[in-house]
């Protein structure tokens, strides 16, 4: 087949020892495949969905006067439910991608898919932070009222170094841990896509 | 009634399954083993692969061979592989786990599988498929390119295979 070496690649490739697995074992890793992938989407829907219930409670149970009161906790709200609404779709996708398209396709996909990844962990992720700071500096408003001007400038104070410093630091460095991972993976597939055009 | 008729279905896409695994399980492990070149990551290939067919059989309709079908599961998903790659780097396997299993294999099929595994990522699928006896007008729409070029690189891969032999394979 390979005359100009004898070299007959295609009699060594199919020499190579292979050992199938019982069918049975393989339909159990089934249930193993599906379980895997979902445990992380649940834990952050959950979470989330927990602490939105928490505060439409708060709503109910302390009955605020104030409109900017309401309009914090609005905020805060709207801030989980857009991140959720992105990181389920995106979750979805993921998980959906046809496997039956050719090498070339799919490869587009999953550069289609990290780069919302890349959207998602940044520019989403400060919107989260800015909607949610914003939110919470509405909520207090009401209630720093009625302290004395000491308590209420300690109160803002505080809340706003709390969010500075997640602003500043923790935001900074969550954006660039995992865009960094992600950097690379795009321009994986991306140099795996090119080999097809060149 | 509606039952039994999806009981029935059932079974016969159950026995649609076996008969799809028992024909194709060599092939796409050894498709696998080019990619990654590794036993046990390659027996993990496939069985993904395979997990993949049996929850899309039921949507596969005639427009392709099946093998087509199959191939192209089995190649977007070792792509797919190169994701996980990353996080399997970066936490501390012992590397040492899948060697044995190899030792007793011939030199020359050991060579020939860390080649292709040093191939570009597409090459190693494109070089397996066809070393697969799958026709070029297939492997072209597994691939997603043309059948002239699929052609093209098919030769220049064997090319480089047979030099790489030439200069550092066992005799």
């Amino acid at each position: 087949m390979d005359h100009n070496n004898n070299i007959d690649f295609k009699d060594l490739w199919k020499k190579q020892t292979v050992s199938q697995p019982n069918i049975e074992d393989l339909l159990a890793r089934l249930k193993q495949f599906k379980k895997a992938g979902l445990r992380n989407l649940w834990i952050t829907n959950i979470l989330l969905f927990a602490t939105c219930v928490f505060i439409v409670s708060v709503w109910f149970y302390y009955q605020p006067e104030f409109i900017s009161t309401k309009i914090g906790i609005v905020l805060a709200i709207l801030a989980m439910v857009i991140y959720l609404g992105f990181y389920n779709r995106l979750a979805s996708t993921y998980k959906n991608i046809d496997a039956t398209q050719t090498n070339q396709e799919y490869l587009q996909k999953l550069i289609l898919i990290k780069r919302k990844q890349q959207f998602m962990q940044s520019t989403l992720l400060s919107l989260y932070f800015v909607l949610l700071g914003v939110g919470i500096c509405f909520y207090l408003y009401e209630y720093t009222l009625k302290m004395t001007i000491l308590w209420a400038v300690f109160t803002y104070g505080i809340t706003l170094l709390w969010m500075g410093f997640n602003w500043f630091y923790i935001r900074p460095k969550q954006i660039k841990k995992q865009q960094s991972k992600i950097d690379e993976l795009i321009a994986k597939f991306e140099d795996v896509n090119n080999q097809l055009q060149s | 009634m509606v039952f039994r008729t999806i009981k029935q279905f059932y079974k016969i896409l159950r026995m649609e399954f076996e008969e799809i695994y028992k024909t194709y399980w060599d092939r796409i492990f050894r498709l696998c083993m080019g990619f990654v070149n590794d036993y046990a990551i390659a027996q993990d290939l496939a069985q993904e692969t395979f997990v993949i067919v049996w929850q899309k059989l039921d949507t596969f309709r005639n427009e392709s061979s099946i093998g087509t079908w199959i191939f192209r599961i089995a190649s977007n998903n070792c792509l797919r592989q190169i994701e996980k790659d990353k996080r399997f780097l970066k936490s501390d396997l012992p590397i040492n786990l899948t060697e044995e299993k190899q030792q007793s294999l011939e030199p020359q099929i050991q060579f020939l599988y860390k080649c292709i595994a040093e191939l570009p990522e597409t090459e190693r699928i494109i070089i397996s498929l066809e070393l697969e006896d799958i026709k070029q007008a297939e492997i072209a729409k597994i691939v997603g390119l043309s059948e002239a070029n699929t052609r093209v690189k098919i030769h220049r891969i064997k090319e480089k295979l047979t030099q790489k032999f030439k200069e550092n394979g066992p005799q």
